[in-house]
């Protein structure tokens, strides 16, 4: 647990030191500003009946859409790749601490600065607080949903990052299966007619239809969560066993 | 201390450390000698559990590298040859870093910090970040993290390359300290720096113990060398026979032949030799004795097997001319 914690330490730091940190805050604030300053716009239209807030930024915010799933691997990019192009991956290993304690305490600090991120979008939650009288379940639902959903890209992130020595690499190797449960079940159900069959295993992996339909209208199902769960698990399994493997080479 | 037995690592196809035992006792400074590539850091690797043998087993203060690998690392300190360290911290946020990792307790951690910083001469430059550091000083952060825990065993992968000669008498002074309480394992290619800080030696080639010894014993050994003319056969047991020679070995030229004859002690043969060579009405152009350097030692012990090679490699290439000449004849 000490391991975990000195791991989580130096890499949450070193989030601060570095300039892509920076640029990735600055460009997720600017989203969420975009997709604040339309739910403002929709919410002030009175033609539109009443919309929960949450499913506005959920559904309408197509830079969210974009951007969210591209913040995680970049993230997570230089955790282990750089470790290993630098070789320092030699002097953490050779440390009295094992793999699954390095591979979670990054894991944590990539999640908890993930979770920083969202923290200045609470200040929207405060302005509609003050002008109206919002559903704060709703709210705490569509953050729960985010940051899970999130939790599971930066796994995958970290599986990527501990497949190569480029920062590059990891980020588009990580895009793929990370695309793959966000974009794909969309443009699957909107190609054509799917097998009912697929379309309901399809239909349980779609991230984004989660976001939507569940978390942004206040509903917490737990087989989402214990879906991401399991993913998470997954993937940083594998991920300890990609860094046992690729020591010294 | 250190107890490696029957160590064996291929990668791949390539046989990089072959059936491999030593023993280092406690407080010892062993040197780890040979040439480039001859599987020095990879043996060093396997010590520090962060490679996995392909066949054999170590114990590092008791414990196996196989089954306790966290343990064994709890008990050394590891520099790498390439020195890798987390650029963007501060040295001595770094070392807190490693102190935390290594368990050195919260209330030790200042102090030990402090007398590591003293100790490798960074005091100055602890609140540097390591980027802007120079390779010598960077070297230094790295020796000094490889003590932050006081570990038992130091396992030092090539500690003075790239430095200053001021640098260098300062690392090998740190080791020499070290010596008192620590076991210490070093690998190096500057032989004098041997002679200066360790007390024993270990030449390893292609992956397997060439010579083996300690410096005191290698101090005591001399040679003799003697050129003769006359029937090399004859005359290398004549020399064989004199009272103090070990072993004589024969270098054939083409009238005189050079010989060399291993004594001990402090055997002075040269008298001997004369008598002995002028008694047999053989003419004899050069005598004289040298003590046993290391360098020697190295050469003699790392050249043998490249010029094993070659001379197979010859043996082939003639094979091949002469099925060359066999088919064009055909």
């Amino acid at each position: 647990m000490r391991n975990i914690l000195a791991i989580f330490q130096r890499e949450f730091v070193a989030y601060f030191l570095s300039p892509v940190a920076y640029v990735v805050t600055f460009v997720f604030l600017a989203v969420n500003n975009f997709g604040f300053f339309y739910i403002v716009g929709v919410l002030n239209n009175p033609e539109v009946g009443s919309v929960p807030p949450m499913q506005i930024l959920l559904s309408s915010n197509i830079f969210l859409w974009i951007y969210l799933p591209v913040v995680a691997p970049v993230l997570t990019m230089k955790l282990l790749a750089e470790e290993r192009r630098l070789g320092t991956i030699e002097v953490l290993m050779t440390a009295p601490v094992t793999e699954a304690q390095v591979v979670l305490g990054k894991y944590l600090a990539s999640l908890a600065f993930y979770i920083v991120l969202w923290i200045p979008t609470l200040a929207y939650v405060a302005v509609l607080a003050t002008y109206g009288s919002p559903d704060y379940g709703e709210f705490f639902a569509g953050y729960l949903g985010l940051i899970t959903i999130g939790a599971v890209f930066l796994s995958i992130g970290l599986l990527a990052s501990s497949l190569t020595r480029n920062q590059i690499t990891a980020v588009i190797l990580g895009l793929l299966p990370i695309f793959a449960i966000w974009w794909l079940p969309t443009i699957l159900s909107s190609v054509g007619s799917l097998d009912p069959a697929v379309a309901k295993v399809v239909r349980f992996f779609d991230a984004i239809g989660h976001l939507q339909l569940d978390f942004s209208k206040g509903i917490i199902d737990t087989r989402r969560l214990v879906l991401y769960l399991s993913e998470i698990v997954l993937m940083l399994f594998i991920t300890v066993r990609v860094v046992e493997i690729s020591k010294g080479r | 201390m250190i107890q490696v037995e029957r160590l064996t690592k291929y990668y791949g196809d390539v046989l990089a450390v072959d059936d491999l035992s030593f023993h280092v006792e406690k407080g010892e400074v062993v040197a780890f000698l040979g040439p480039n590539g001859a599987g020095k850091s990879t043996t060093m690797r396997m010590l520090t559990c962060y490679l996995a043998a392909t066949k054999g087993t170590a114990r590092i203060a008791g414990f196996s590298v196989v089954d306790d690998p966290v343990e064994v690392r709890r008990h050394i300190g590891y520099l790498p040859e390439t020195v890798p360290l987390y650029r963007e911290m501060r040295v001595t946020e770094f070392l807190n870093f490693r102190a935390k990792l290594k368990g050195v307790a919260r209330s030790d951690r200042r102090k030990q910090i402090a007398e590591c910083l003293e100790l490798c001469d960074l005091s100055h430059m602890a609140d540097r970040i390591i980027d802007t550091l120079s390779k010598g000083y960077r070297q230094r952060v790295g020796l000094a993290e490889s003590l932050i825990n006081d570990p038992e065993i130091l396992i030092l992968d090539e500690p003075t390359v790239g430095l200053d000669p001021n640098q260098i008498r300062l690392t090998r002074q740190v080791v020499k300290d070290l010596a008192e309480k620590h076991t210490v394992l070093l690998s190096t290619h500057i032989l004098p720096e041997v002679e200066m800080v360790c007390e024993r030696f270990m030449i390893i080639d292609q992956g397997r113990v060439v010579a083996m010894d300690t410096m005191d014993s290698l101090a005591h050994r001399s040679s003799t060398i003697v050129e003769v003319n006359g029937p090399p056969e004859q005359i290398e047991r004549r020399l064989a026979d004199i009272a103090g020679v070990e072993k004589v070995t024969c270098k054939k030229g083409e009238n005189y032949h050079r010989f060399s004859l291993e004594t001990t002690g402090a055997n002075d043969v040269r008298e001997d030799v004369a008598a002995a060579l002028v008694g047999a009405g053989w003419t004899m152009r050069e005598l004289h004795r040298q003590a046993s350097s290391l360098e020697e030692v190295f050469v003699e012990a790392t050249m043998k097997e490249a010029e094993d090679e070659d001379t197979s490699k010859q043996t082939l290439s003639t094979d091949v001319a002469t099925t060359g000449e066999g088919e064009e004849q055909g």
